[in-house]
């Protein structure tokens, strides 16, 4: 009988597991006391909020569910459109955000919960990001935002020969991104180093403060015609051919490697960066310091709440995100996480704008981000925001790489275009 | 154990009924748990696909449009397609063939009487323990252009570092590399099961008859596995059409991940599908439509690698 | 028991008779003590093996082991020049971390779950189809296992938006069992047993346990599954290895913190602005010591699975 023993003992398994997973199957109502799931990408240092919160209110708990920024979003769609599965609160990057406003019917009208008699409270642009295409209805309230300055490192900086004090060295580019490039081709030359990380990060900076972006209100594309974004993508490429490009990709272990090691000299730091690049780079501590990004304000990155149409539990899930977004929490995240607030009314704030870093040399990052948030000049985002810029990215990659020429690059970004 | 008859002969008219429905019907028995669960959740999705492939289909909204075959003429005249299909070959065949080749050898070497067996067999299935996650994080430092450890002993030896990723040729390599590393031990094992099962008599006639070992594998063993052989041919060539989180991974994950690089060097079929239904626009339709398409394909090359290891038999 | 022996020696019997038939004109057949000596010979194995060997489970283990040097570290280990090759400090840090962040038992006892039902069912069922295709005749054989080897060939990506749907209908999203359910059965698997047995199953053993009367069920109890021993253990093994390391699929559809398998409880480490690779890497060989305890457990049965088919022929 021994001979057959391990299929057996699998036929048995199966039977005995298979009941025995019908039972951990079986979660729960708890006893009067409502959960609320909450769905992120990453750590948004919510996590000391929950507790505040169910002391003030006993019967709402909390249950957070972290996934990767990709994997967040892609699943958050398809919960979407299959109407299950979706948490009762969801966050939302910026560069999907109008993806969803097109869909308004997905989501609970936050104007209906409440939301109508806030609108003064956060940044306008921010508020506006949220409002459906039809501005009837709003589908989330607005936690951080990315206004935009240039970190560099002081280090490199000295052993070229430039300045190193940050008011000087937002004086070198003060006038405008050619000046950046002008610096950056000094340094290269002189040092033989990279001026800052990637291309497409640079391109990207330049559109964001632009007055119109890759769309138009009306949601046509218009890459091939807002002088905009020639001029954007022309000084790059002129970048590129000096070469001060490190050609990394973002996020990869090869680009947080550049943070400590140094291998290049500046990157475009939204306020959420500096937290990057803090944990990435714990023995650069003091070499990092933050200057002012040319071109004037603009925005990269930022989120918003929302609550998917799906979740049964809107009123109090409104009733939560209204509390966790005000302005007294908003601080609480910035000084736990460095996301920056969206509510202008912190703004005058000293426990904000007083903040310094260590960490960067004691940069007055509340004062610096202060001013960056106040200054961004609003620019309408289209449903493909994210695709469309990656899109042109990748087409800097491409010369970058030396696989083509700019104006090969430039023509093959405008047929893939075609197909968006 | 309710059997009584053992030995006795001839069943009885009554017995002979059951005799004749046993054998009849006991085949369809037993591989009806297979098709009806698979009919479920297998056959649902598929059947439901095919209707989807016929529309312009967003997630991103509850429009439908019903298009026809016009999702399936979009596809064949986009050049990305047929790039992403001469990629998945190109990255098939890199990874599959010395894979195989390797596999062969090691479960021959596996079947020796060695010192620790346990531990070199368990040993083989070491690169499966890894989760995607982990292969990616360390395949993607190992050949990392500027600290990856390939390039640092690569420069430590006097050849230049190589920028993996940005090359078409050697995106390549990097990837039938991940892929090789993970498989060849799990090959290796299911060739030795198969090789254990051949009688021993047959390798000591064949030593009597003064043959190698390396003989007595490809005259003797390959010979007596074939339909292992077969199996692994075709199960690695079906899963090899289908490569996703190695690329993936090795892009990045972010946009060169789904595209496979700024020029799509290294974007295979299930990349494009993904690029196509779970990234940019969310078009379920025309995903689908690339379903159905790669589906196509990987029966014609399957068909055709089918072919091929017969021809080998027959040869041989 | 009995019955299997029986059935053994008669299987081997005319093959060895034949080949003996064969070789009887040979002048000087060597004894049966002589047999076991060349045997024993043929099977040393030499220097070069053993290299062979230790160079594979080097570059096998390599990753690995360097995963282990990450997860000692700090962030930063993956961006020194050259690359540290030792482990460093900071392992039992990241593991109480991980800890922090992942409800890591709960996770645990799901994968358990999930990949435990469905190694049993995988291997179970596809033995029952395996012997079906490969040694009992019936109408639409051929036809029914080519749509078996086709059912492999769909790219699962996709199935994957239907199948949700199907889920929110049975109501099973966020339960185990939408996991559990379509990995029940695998077309890998019973193509994988279909061709062994077609190998180690001689037709011979069957005829003769037919012969003495035996029941189809009676054949593939006591013949079939013994014989399939091999191939069952080197299956759970693999399907086992494959339902724990599962990631896409469970992703989608368990999304409370209490239903999720190890790897989806992972994905949790990774994400947002910042990403502390030794903190995933932590994680991933946290969830890894469960499988090789498996296979410390297993490798004693798979080695002794092994060479029982060996002995059978």
């Amino acid at each position: 009988m021994n001979t057959s023993r391990p299929i057996r003992a699998a036929a048995l398994a199966a039977a005995l597991v298979t009941a025995a997973g019908l039972t951990a199957c079986s979660g729960g109502e708890d006893d009067g006391k409502i959960t609320l799931s909450v769905g992120l990408f990453g750590d948004f240092g919510f996590g000391p909020l929950y507790e505040e919160y169910t002391k003030l209110h006993p019967d709402i708990e909390f249950e957070e569910r972290i996934s990767e920024f990709a994997d967040h979003h892609t699943n958050l769609t398809t919960h979407l459109a299959t109407g299950s599965g979706a948490a009762d609160i969801e966050a939302v990057e910026v560069g999907y955000i109008s993806q969803y406003t097109a869909q308004p019917d997905r989501f609970h009208d936050l104007l209906d919960l409440g939301a109508d008699e806030l609108e003064g409270q956060w940044l306008d642009w921010k508020w506006q990001q949220a409002l459906s295409a039809d501005g009837e209805s709003l589908i989330g309230l607005g936690t951080d935002v990315g206004g935009m300055a240039m970190c560099y490192r002081r280090d490199l900086f000295e052993a070229a020969g430039l300045p190193v004090e940050r008011d000087e060295v937002s004086a070198l580019w003060a006038e405008s991104w050619a000046d950046y490039v002008a610096v950056g081709e000094q340094y290269t030359a002189d040092t033989g180093g990279y001026f800052f990380e990637s291309s497409g990060n640079m391109f990207r900076a330049m559109v964001e403060q632009a007055e119109e972006g890759v769309y138009d209100r009306e949601d046509n594309l218009i890459v091939e015609s807002n002088p905009a974004i020639g001029e954007a993508w022309d000084l790059t490429v002129q970048a590129i051919e000096a070469g001060m490009s490190n050609r990394l990709t973002a996020w990869t272990p090869e680009w947080n490697a550049g943070f400590n090691e140094g291998t290049f000299a500046t990157i475009i730091c939204p306020a959420w960066m500096t937290s990057y690049i803090e944990t990435n780079a714990p023995d650069a501590a003091g070499l990092w310091d933050i200057a002012t990004v040319p071109g004037g304000a603009g925005n990269m990155g930022g989120s918003h709440l929302v609550l998917p149409a799906q979740g049964e539990h809107a009123e109090e899930a409104y009733a939560f995100i209204e509390w966790l977004t005000a302005p007294e929490q908003q601080l609480k995240v910035f000084e736990a996480t460095g996301n920056f607030p969206s509510t202008p009314e912190l703004y005058e704030d000293p426990a904000l704008t007083g903040l310094t870093k260590p960490y960067f040399n004691e940069a007055p990052v509340g004062e610096i981000f202060t001013a960056a948030a106040q200054a961004v000049r609003p620019q309408y985002q289209g449903p493909l925001q994210g695709d469309v810029l990656a899109t042109i990215g990748q087409g800097l990659g491409r010369i970058e790489d030396g696989s083509q020429s700019p104006e090969e690059a430039w023509s093959q970004v405008l047929s893939d275009l075609e197909s968006f | 154990m309710t059997i009584a008859a053992k030995g006795t002969g001839r069943p009885g008219p009554a017995g002979l009924l059951r005799y004749r429905l046993d054998l009849k019907a006991s085949p369809y028995l037993y591989i009806a748990p297979f098709f009806v669960l698979f009919a479920v959740f297998g056959l649902f999705p598929l059947a439901f696909t095919a209707w989807v492939s016929a529309h312009e289909w967003s997630l991103l909204s509850d429009e439908r449009v019903f298009v026809g075959f016009g999702n399936y003429a979009t596809l064949l005249n986009d050049p990305y397609f047929w790039n992403a299909l001469g990629n998945t070959i190109s990255i098939l065949l890199l990874a599959t063939v010395p894979q195989l080749l390797a596999a062969l050898l090691l479960a021959h070497v596996l079947t020796l009487r060695l010192r620790a067996q346990t531990f070199w067999r368990m040993g083989m299935l070491l690169p499966n323990v890894a989760s995607v996650v982990a292969v990616a994080v360390i395949f993607s430092q190992l050949f990392g252009r500027d600290f990856g450890l390939i390039n640092w002993v690569l420069e430590s030896v006097g050849a230049g570092r190589i920028d993996w990723q940005a090359g078409s040729a050697t995106s390549h390599i990097a990837i039938a590399v991940m892929v090789a590393w993970k498989w060849t031990g799990y090959n290796a094992l299911i060739y030795l099961a198969a090789m254990q099962a051949v009688p021993r008599e047959v390798y000591e006639a064949a030593h009597l008859d003064g043959a190698s070992r390396l003989q007595q594998l490809f005259h003797v063993t390959v010979p007596m596995i074939r339909p292992t052989i077969v199996f692994t041919v075709i199960v690695s060539t079906i899963y090899g059409l289908q490569i996703f989180a190695e690329p993936q991974l090795f892009g990045g994950g972010g946009q060169n991940g789904v595209t496979g690089g700024a020029s799509r060097q290294f974007q295979t079929l299930t990349l494009y599908l993904y690029e196509h239904g779970f990234n940019r626009g969310f078009e379920f339709g025309y995903a689908s439509a690339v379903a159905w398409t790669m589906f196509a394909v990987i029966v014609l090359v399957a068909l055709l690698n089918y072919l091929f290891v017969r021809r080998i038999r027959s040869a041989s | 028991m009995t019955a299997v022996n029986l059935a053994d020696r008669t299987a081997d019997q005319p093959a060895a008779d034949s080949r003996r038939s064969s070789r009887t004109a040979l002048p000087g057949r060597p004894d049966r003590r002589a047999r076991a000596r060349l045997r024993a010979l043929r099977e040393q194995p030499g220097r070069l093996a053993y290299l062979t060997l230790v160079a594979v489970l080097f570059f096998s283990g390599f990753p690995l082991y360097y995963s282990f040097v990450v997860a000692s570290r700090d962030n930063s280990a993956l961006a020194t020049v050259p690359p540290p090759v030792l482990p460093g400090a900071n392992l039992v840090e990241n593991v109480r971390r991980v800890f922090d962040t992942v409800p890591f038992g709960t996770a645990l006892l799901n994968s358990v779950v999930v990949s435990g039902t469905v190694t049993a069912s995988v291997v179970f069922f596809s033995t029952l189809a395996g012997f079906a295709f490969a040694k009992l005749e019936f109408k639409g054989a051929k036809v029914l296992l080519v749509s078996v080897v086709a059912t492999m060939m769909v790219p699962v990506q996709l199935g994957v938006i239907p199948l949700f749907m199907l889920m929110v209908e049975l109501e099973w999203t966020d339960t185990l069992w939408a996991v559990i359910a379509p990995g029940l059965v695998s077309a890998f698997g019973v193509f994988f047993m279909t061709q062994y047995l077609r190998g180690a199953l001689p037709g011979s053993l069957i005829e003769s346990a037919r012969m003495d009367g035996a029941s189809t069920f009676r054949i593939f109890w006591q013949i079939v599954m013994p014989a399939a021993r091999p191939a069952a253990v080197v299956l759970g093994v693999l399907t086992f290895l494959t339902a724990w390391n599962d990631y896409f699929w469970p992703l989608i559809v368990l999304s409370s913190p209490e239903h999720q398998t190890v790897q989806v409880a992972l994905s949790t480490l990774s994400g947002g602005y910042v990403t502390d690779q030794s903190l995933v890497l932590t994680g991933t060989m946290l969830a890894t010591l469960p499988l090789l305890a498996v296979f410390a457990l297993l490798g004693k049965y798979m080695i002794s699975g092994i060479m029982q088919g060996a002995v059978k022929g």
